[in-house]
């Protein structure tokens, strides 16, 4: 497990989101849901927080299955009205990111709902609506999308987090399922028929060439922006 | 925009309109001799396998191998579907080329659940050694084997 | 000593653990009407569960997540939650058989009907998966399952034509009678029950709720690697005990007191009574791990707390899904649908899941992110990619064989 904790640089899709989040006295407090991200001054994308629970999850489901089921989750628990907002981690609490993410204090002091005025600040948006973006770039296939974010930064350091890269290519978040990593062994077939696959997906550095338009629901690279392949 | 139906829509749609063909042909059955003879060899063997189910959970009640509530759950659930063979054959209306075979399949079919019906009689009553009920029981699992080749 | 004490107990209860209603009609109807001829499937079976299992379960003690949190991590929250959906109900039609079968098994020791049985059987299981403590459910109930060995001892007894029974191991000994398309579907049949999936999640939750860790990977292997293949063994002698009393007679294998009937016939009612006691074991025994499997798959998913080690107050969303799936398997056998029918049902769609929880668990097992050093071997590569052949191959089969064989009866 030492492997992911002595890299400087991880995947936000595949090593954060989706693990079990413990509180610091070992009971389960849910699954990283979705993370938050800042858009700060400097403009580069932090990650701020976990977003945890179905509010955050339901949206990651996809425009028109993701709506229902987060219609029937309100129509449900109609009595509570705040719960159409995800509970709130500050990512200062994380301790340890391994095959379940660990935090620094015990589970029932640390959840807190989300505030409206923080879910309609423009300045911050979710990992979960990045994943899954359109691409405009000419120099890639038509349908390519954001599969992955990349961050800079240690999971379990304190220093600076990130995002440094976009993975895009055509498909589908999550379909690379691991294999994007230059020390990935899997079984040498199943390796092999996901490299084909995906064998147009590029990296891109987050920089002058790209722009991400939150309002269009796309990511436009200018002609020229260097895309290094995958597994460089 | 309009050619790039996704794949998933089409497979649902695929799958869809294979099942209304599939459920089409469950419905549409006119009397035809080829199925008919099928549902009567199904019928044979099932009620071939009932005599012989009751046949062997008597013999093996009359050796002491068995307790009494076993023997008389055995040879119930073999009467039931022994009746329910028989029942589901003779609710299909014969095709006319079958016109002569059929009274005679339903006629042995019969046969088996009377008897079937008897083995459970003596099998509540604790009578297992009826020599003349196995021997009937043995006769008539073979006539049925016969019957369905 | 008890080192060696914890390493037997786990060995005897994973043979007791393997047999359940799925594999006791499967085996004995496989075995009235094609003989031994299918017991390759049998042996195919055993090897794949090895293999599946001893992944899952060096995934869960290194790393300490069980099979649904890797497919939602692997698969991501939309593909995995019909994953989730799929693997759940597959797991309560299986569910509803293994509480069915413990009707049935009652119901031949007190002759009440079955349908009249199942509202105290449906409590009794609730009650046992409330109160009861884990590994006490699994040892008593894996040990009393043990007493399906009257099978083989049966086998033995009725004096089979022992040549003609290892003849009768090549596919190529199929009755004549029968078709190769029903041939296929026993075959589709026979793996799926030997290959469950519920299996894999018991075990690898199991494993995380025992909190294993690469210390113990030496026991989880003994139990693996000899638990089930004897487990595998007791499938084969079900089979041949059915082969050597039914095939000559004709018999088609249709209740759970024609399964029994050769122990009767080559025991008496002595040997008869303890396999029925086995029967109720592995049945009530496998309704336990399959109603847990429900709740663990759906509380890993969503991360809420989960199992048995925790307070009841604590996993209240656990136990809520516990006594909702005991309440539907209760509500479905009470409309009379014959149990045995639910099991071919059931065996033949576990068949078709396989692959949903099998793939996310071979791609984790080579991550060295969860397992670090102990990431899957060249072997346990090789053997993981033939089986993800054989599994898709049997999963795509089995529904159109289903369709075209009337569920075997053609």
């Amino acid at each position: 497990m030492g492997s992911l904790a002595e890299r400087n640089g991880y995947d936000v899709g595949l090593h954060l989101l989706d693990r079990q989040v413990l509180g610091a006295d070992d009971r389960p407090v849910g699954k990283v849901d979705d993370v938050e991200l800042l858009l700060d001054d400097g403009g580069a994308l932090v990650p701020t927080a976990l977003l945890l629970g179905l509010p955050a999850l339901l949206p990651r489901f996809g425009p028109r299955l993701g709506s229902g089921l987060a219609r029937l989750h309100r129509l449900v628990r109609e009595a509570a009205a705040d719960q159409d907002l995800p509970l709130v981690v500050d990512f200062d609490l994380v301790e340890e990111v391994a095959s379940d993410v660990r935090l620094s204090e015990p589970s029932p002091r640390l959840l807190h709902r989300m505030a409206h005025e923080r879910a309609d600040d423009p300045r911050r948006c979710r990992v979960g609506d990045l994943l899954g973006l359109a691409v405009r770039c000419a120099a890639l296939p038509r349908h390519s999308k954001v599969l992955d974010l990349r961050m800079v930064g240690s999971p379990n350091g304190s220093g600076e987090h990130r995002v440094a890269a976009l993975l895009v290519g055509p498909g589908r978040p999550g379909a690379l399922l691991g294999y994007d990593r230059r020390s990935e062994p899997g079984p040498a077939a199943v390796a092999a028929v996901i490299h084909w696959l995906h064998r147009h997906a590029r990296v891109v550095e987050l920089g002058e060439g790209v722009e991400i338009d939150n309002e269009a629901g796309e990511v436009r690279i200018r002609a020229g922006t260097s895309l290094a392949p995958l597994r460089g | 925009m309009k050619c790039s139906q996704r794949p998933a829509v089409v497979a649902v749609r695929l799958v869809a309109s294979l099942l209304v063909l599939l459920t089409g042909c469950g419905v549409v059955s006119e009397p035809d001799a080829t199925a008919w003879d099928q549902h009567a060899v199904q019928a044979l063997t099932d009620a071939a396998s009932q005599v012989a189910t009751a046949r062997l959970a008597l013999e093996a009640a009359g050796d002491g191998r068995t307790w009494p509530t076993y023997t008389t759950v055995l040879v119930a659930e073999a009467e039931e579907a022994a009746g329910t063979a028989e029942e589901d054959l003779a609710r299909l209306q014969v095709p006319p080329e079958r016109a002569d075979a059929a009274p005679e399949v339903l006629d042995l079919l019969g046969r088996a659940v009377d008897l079937v019906a008897e083995a459970r009689a003596h099998a509540v009553a604790g009578t297992y050694d009826d020599r003349a009920l196995l021997d009937a029981l043995d006769r008539l699992s073979d006539d049925l084997r016969q019957a369905a080749p | 000593m008890k080192r060696y004490f914890a390493v037997l107990l786990g060995i005897l209860t994973a043979i007791g653990g393997f047999v359940d209603i799925g594999d006791l009609v499967t085996n004995a109807q496989v075995g009235a009407r094609f003989g031994t001829s299918l017991a390759w499937v049998v042996l195919m079976g055993v090897i794949g569960i090895c293999v599946f299992a001893e992944m899952s379960g060096r995934v869960a003690a290194v790393s300490g997540r069980a099979t649904f949190d890797l497919v939602r991590e692997r698969l991501g929250p939309r593909i995995g939650f019909l994953n989730l959906v799929g693997s759940m109900l597959v797991t309560l039609l299986t569910f509803i058989a293994e509480i069915g079968g413990v009707a049935l098994a009652l119901q031949l020791v007190s002759s009440v009907h079955h349908v009249l049985l199942v509202p105290f059987v449906a409590v009794a299981v609730w009650l046992v998966l409330w109160r009861a403590k884990f590994s006490s459910i699994e040892n008593v109930l894996g040990l009393m399952g043990l007493a399906l060995i009257g099978f083989a001892v049966a086998l033995w007894q009725l004096g089979p034509d022992w040549g003609g029974l290892a003849a009768g191991l090549s596919p190529a000994e199929k009755p004549g009678a029968e078709g190769w398309a029903t041939y296929a579907f026993f075959g589709v049949a026979l793996f799926g029950a030997a290959m469950t999936p519920y299996e894999v999640f018991f075990f690898s939750s199991g494993g995380v709720e025992e909190r294993w860790t690469a210390k113990d990977l030496g026991v989880m292997r003994a139990n693996v690697l000899i638990g089930f293949p004897l487990g595998g063994v007791l499938s084969v002698a079900i089979a041949a005990s059915a082969a050597t009393l039914f095939l000559p007679a004709g018999v088609a294998v249709e209740t759970l007191g024609q399964v029994g009937l050769p122990v009767a016939v080559g025991l008496g009612k002595i040997g008869l009574a303890i396999v029925v006691l086995g029967f109720f074991a592995a049945t009530f025994g496998a309704a336990c791990e399959t109603g847990l499997s429900t709740g663990y798959s759906l509380a890993q998913y969503f991360g809420f707390p989960w199992g048995k080690f925790v307070r009841p107050r604590e996993a209240a969303g656990f136990h809520l899904i516990l006594l909702v799936v005991t309440v539907i398997a209760a509500g479905v056998l009470l409309t009379g649908v014959d149990p045995i029918m639910v099991t071919e049902v059931s065996v033949v769609f576990s068949a078709v899941a396989l692959p949903l929880t099998y793939f996310p668990i071979l791609v984790v097992a080579n991550d060295p992110d969860y397992l670090g050093e102990h990431v899957n071997g060249r072997l346990a590569n090789l053997l993981g990619v033939v089986y993800l052949l054989i599994i898709t191959i049997a999963s795509l089969a089995a529904i159109p064989l289903m369709v075209v064989t009337s569920m075997g009866q053609g």
